[in-house]
């Protein structure tokens, strides 16, 4: 939906999965608050997510889990499925325990909303490697 | 009316979303099981254009939980199920064992906290990202034919303002569908308007 990653480019590629505008926004300014350099694509559905993970490439992505369509927690496992690689963090206000347990048993990290600076934290943590 | 825009609406839906999510994860303690949640959609209207077709409640009993809020500004608050729902979610929480004319002896109190819960979880989380204190009032809880329920609405000053949450909790075994009605003034809802754009700007 937005800017494009370099081609060839060492930074990482990250994808919003997000149906509120507002969330992807604020997902978007908290990160490259703090990565000025990752390259950020945004998807506004699940199914959106699923059709652009085929065409381009991308090491890390936020889903929320309510939104029309295909729900996050099924749209991330359709994507881990293909690309086991991607580190997918599940970044929902649904934040029932029994998704969060089908959040880990996909590989995902669950990370709950808000979107704040602290949340947003984490997942970067998270795609990162550091303990996460 | 100082029109909100679809941003505007947007970041009112995120933060119901966030309320909903909270509200569904203690409801899911009480129950036991999952409450599944729908994309929650938000429309403001003049009171004197509500129709029960609008709440899209197609029983004419209803099962109505009101709280006031107030602080930055006032909302007068409804979470509305139909009758049979309300029942079926307190023998949910009340577990199975219990009899029938022990139900109806707790229903009053069982409503009340479920909407608690609910309305809370709301406006706690619009509390939170606008960065805003509201206070609350006691819940009550009544039961009341449809019409009754919208002629009490509309009863009141002709400038105030409905904004109608669609949200759908779902519970495994059963439909549950609410509705989530807040009444607000003009002043209010201009109120809430510089808020989300003082919060929109923060960005």
């Amino acid at each position: 939906m937005t800017s494009a990653p370099a081609p060839g480019s060492p930074s990482p590629r990250l994808l919003i999965v997000d149906d509120s505008r507002v969330s992807r926004m604020m997902i978007r300014a908290f990160v490259l608050d703090k990565q000025p350099d990752w390259h950020i694509t945004e998807a506004i559905s699940g199914d959106a997510a699923i059709a652009m993970v085929d065409q381009q490439s991308f090491d890390y992505c936020t889903m929320d889990i309510n939104m029309p369509g295909t729900l996050g927690i099924a749209a991330s496992e359709q994507i881990l499925e293909k690309f086991p690689a991607m580190r997918i963090v599940i970044f929902s206000a649904n934040i029932q325990e029994c998704l969060r347990s089908r959040a880990a048993e996909l590989g995902a990290h669950f990370v709950a909303k808000p979107v704040t600076e602290k949340s947003v934290g984490q997942a970067i943590t998270f795609f990162k490697g550091e303990g996460g | 009316m100082d029109k909100l825009t679809d941003l505007h609406l947007d970041a009112l839906s995120e933060v119901f979303n966030i309320g909903a999510g909270r509200a569904a994860a203690s409801l899911s303690e009480i129950v036991s099981e999952e409450v599944k949640l729908s994309v929650p959609s938000i429309e403001f209207r003049k009171c004197a254009d509500l129709t029960a077709k609008l709440l899209s409640l197609d029983q004419s009993q209803l099962g109505v939980v009101k709280q006031k809020f107030s602080g930055a500004f006032t909302a007068d608050a409804s979470l509305l199920f139909t009758e049979d729902n309300a029942l079926e979610i307190m023998r949910d929480m009340m577990g199975s064992q219990i009899s029938v004319e022990e139900l109806a002896e707790f229903e009053q109190e069982a409503m009340c906290e479920l909407g608690n819960i609910i309305l809370n979880a709301c406006l706690s989380a619009m509390a939170d990202m606008l960065e805003i204190q509201l206070e609350s009032s006691l819940p009550s809880y009544s039961v009341s034919n449809s019409d009754d329920y919208i002629q009490s609405i509309i009863g009141g000053e002709d400038q105030t303002y409905i904004m109608i949450l669609h949200i759908d909790l779902e519970i495994e075994r059963r439909q549950v569908n609410g509705r989530l009605i807040f009444l607000f003034s003009s002043s209010s809802l201009s109120t809430l308007r510089v808020q989300i754009d003082t919060f929109l700007h923060k960005i």
